[in-house]
């Protein structure tokens, strides 16, 4: 109950922190901009395909709610450190543990309203393509409780989650980072790490093909210890098709990503028991 | 016989500096002892290893040799710091947040219910004369309000012991004047105060005993009312200043043990 108040007003002052911040305003507007240019390419292409819209709009969301992730989780503790504030945290009757936590939590917060945000917005959008290249004798009212309500809207939700399931990933990557190296340092390990979980048969592939026995090893621990994100965006794929959806397959990556998440908290808690505070 | 709250025996503190990890002597075998109700000042120059010594005795930093108990617990656990309150040296505040939300926050640290915070922060608004800004963003506030906000928050809690990092450091006398009459008043409650400055007329006003610390050695310690009454000395200034010049001396004739960083790196 107490560490419940400890982690709940870290998380809150972390959330606050973010949303009063003005570089995700920025990023928030950048995403907005690429998902209008995407709405443009999607009313071009020949076929007005809602798919290359709905694919394209995942993708940006993705790729800037990781983006968010990275910039601001890489700089959660760090800053509090820099700007010696952590004094007065940690002069306060809290553990580690609720600290690393809730700042865990605060960035995770954010990126779901943001993220919650963006995806409405791309809910809209698609809807009113459909609605737009509907057979023009269909009333709209019939193709919203035929196409939109039952199908469309809930594999786009269904396609929402599996993604922020993703970015929970970065999000406790960028926080691991945060604890003990400098923003740049951790943005580019976590970039990169993000990255090779999308490319996990690259790296078995890498490994079978190199000879030097270095390599292999880096690669073969690389395919082995990171979640395979490239799954995770396949399942979103089939989802969004209306395939079927391999409940068990996505059970598996979500508890395995909220192991991964336990752990770099833990390890981040540790360092943060064993440093010092200059 | 009444009850001790710090007690530090033999604490060693080496600072490894980045580069070339060369060490760095900040603390030197320091013994100290401060009891309940005391109000206790640290003096000594920049770089003498007075803020070292408060972040070694709140957890912040780990000793590199000796033994510190601060209320019966090791430095840094959190049972001693419920009942720890704790402003350092030229704090920094949270800019985003209103000095209501940033009360508020450390409030939710200490485990106050809401209607304890909200109580409990109105009052220190009001102690600190900050209740007309409570609703205004940190960054705008001036030095003398962030130290003020700063008391204010290491206050939250009703601390037993108070840990101030040169509180009247860099105020104007206004200022100055007001951190002093707060702290008076914290004595009269029969608070522990244990205080860095190097302001000696407010020292002269507040303290009950005072250690004066030199590259990380405590060369001198005494009730201040016994220093200035003894007539070896003119005011607590020249006691300082004695003590520093003989320890200086000292410290020349012997070569210097402690490599001298003082002069160079100032404040940290
Ligand atoms: N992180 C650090 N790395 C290396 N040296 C340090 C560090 N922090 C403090 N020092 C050195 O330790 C000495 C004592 O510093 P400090 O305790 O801040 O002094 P004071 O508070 O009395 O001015 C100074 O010489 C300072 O340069
Ligand atoms: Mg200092």
């Amino acid at each position: 109950m107490r560490s419940f108040g400890a982690v709940s007003a870290i998380a809150l002052n972390t959330f606050r922190e973010t949303v009063r911040d003005r570089v995700l305003y920025a990023i928030v507007f950048f995403a907005l901009v690429a998902t209008l240019a995407g709405l443009v390419l999607g009313t071009l292409s020949v076929e007005q395909d809602v798919r290359i819209l709905e694919d394209l709009g995942l993708f940006t969301i993705t790729a800037f709610g990781g983006i968010i992730a990275i910039f601001i989780g890489t700089n959660l503790v760090f800053k509090e450190i820099d700007r010696r504030t952590i004094f007065l945290i940690f002069t306060k009757p809290i553990k580690r543990w609720e600290f690393v936590t809730g700042k865990f939590l605060g960035l995770a917060l954010c990126i779901l309203v943001v993220c919650f945000a963006m995806g409405l917005f791309l809910i809209a959008i698609v809807c009113w393509q459909t609605l737009q290249t509907a057979d023009p004798s269909v009333s709209w009212t019939t193709t919203l409780t035929n196409t939109l309500i039952p199908s469309l809207i809930p594999r786009l939700l269904t396609s929402l989650v599996l993604m922020y399931v993703e970015l929970v990933l970065v999000i406790a990557l960028a926080t691991f980072f945060s604890t003990f190296s400098t923003p740049l340092m951790s943005m580019l390990f976590t970039f990169g790490l993000w990255i090779c979980g999308h490319m996990t048969d690259s790296l078995k592939a890498l490994g079978e093909l190199s000879t030097s026995p270095v390599v292999k090893v880096v690669t073969n621990g690389l395919y082995n210890a990171l979640p395979d994100l490239a799954l995770l965006t396949r399942i979103r794929g089939e989802a969004l098709d209306g395939g079927n959806f391999p409940i068990d397959l996505v059970s598996g990556i979500g508890a395995y990503v909220l192991l991964y998440t336990v752990l770099l908290l833990s390890f981040a808690t540790v360092i943060a028991e064993r440093r010092e505070f200059q | 016989m009444t009850e001790t709250v710090i007690h530090v025996q033999g604490l060693v503190k080496d600072h490894l500096s980045n580069f070339l990890r060369k060490r760095f002597r900040a603390l030197d075998g320091l013994n100290l002892t401060v009891r309940k109700g005391e109000t206790y000042g640290l003096l000594g120059p920049n770089g003498a290893g007075k803020t070292t010594t408060q972040k070694l005795l709140l957890g912040l930093l780990k000793p590199t040799g000796g033994t510190v108990q601060v209320l019966g617990y090791q430095p840094g656990d959190t049972r001693a710091l419920a009942r720890i309150g704790f402003l350092p040296e030229n704090p920094y505040f949270y800019a985003y947040l209103t000095a209501y939300e940033f009360l508020d926050f450390f409030g939710r640290l200490f485990n106050l219910c809401a209607a304890k915070r909200k109580e409990r922060i109105a009052e220190l608004l009001k102690l600190v004369s900050l209740t007309e800004a409570r609703d205004r963003p940190v960054r705008k506030f001036s030095k003398g309000m962030m130290q003020r906000l700063g008391v204010a928050q290491a206050l939250l809690n009703d601390p037993d012991l108070i840990f101030l990092d040169e509180p009247n450091t860099g105020l104007d006398p206004i200022g100055r004047r007001d951190i002093r009459n707060i702290m008076l008043a914290l004595k009269e409650q029969g608070k522990t105060i244990f205080f860095n400055s190097h302001m000696l007329p407010d020292v002269r006003d507040i303290c009950d005993r005072v250690g004066v610390l030199h590259r990380g050695k405590l060369v001198g310690e005494g009730e201040v009312e016994a220093i200035c009454t003894s007539g070896n000395y003119q005011d607590l200034e020249d006691y300082f200043m004695d003590l520093i010049n003989t320890a200086e001396e000292e410290y020349r004739k012997t070569g210097g043990i402690t490599p001298y960083h003082i002069e160079r790196e100032g404040v940290r």
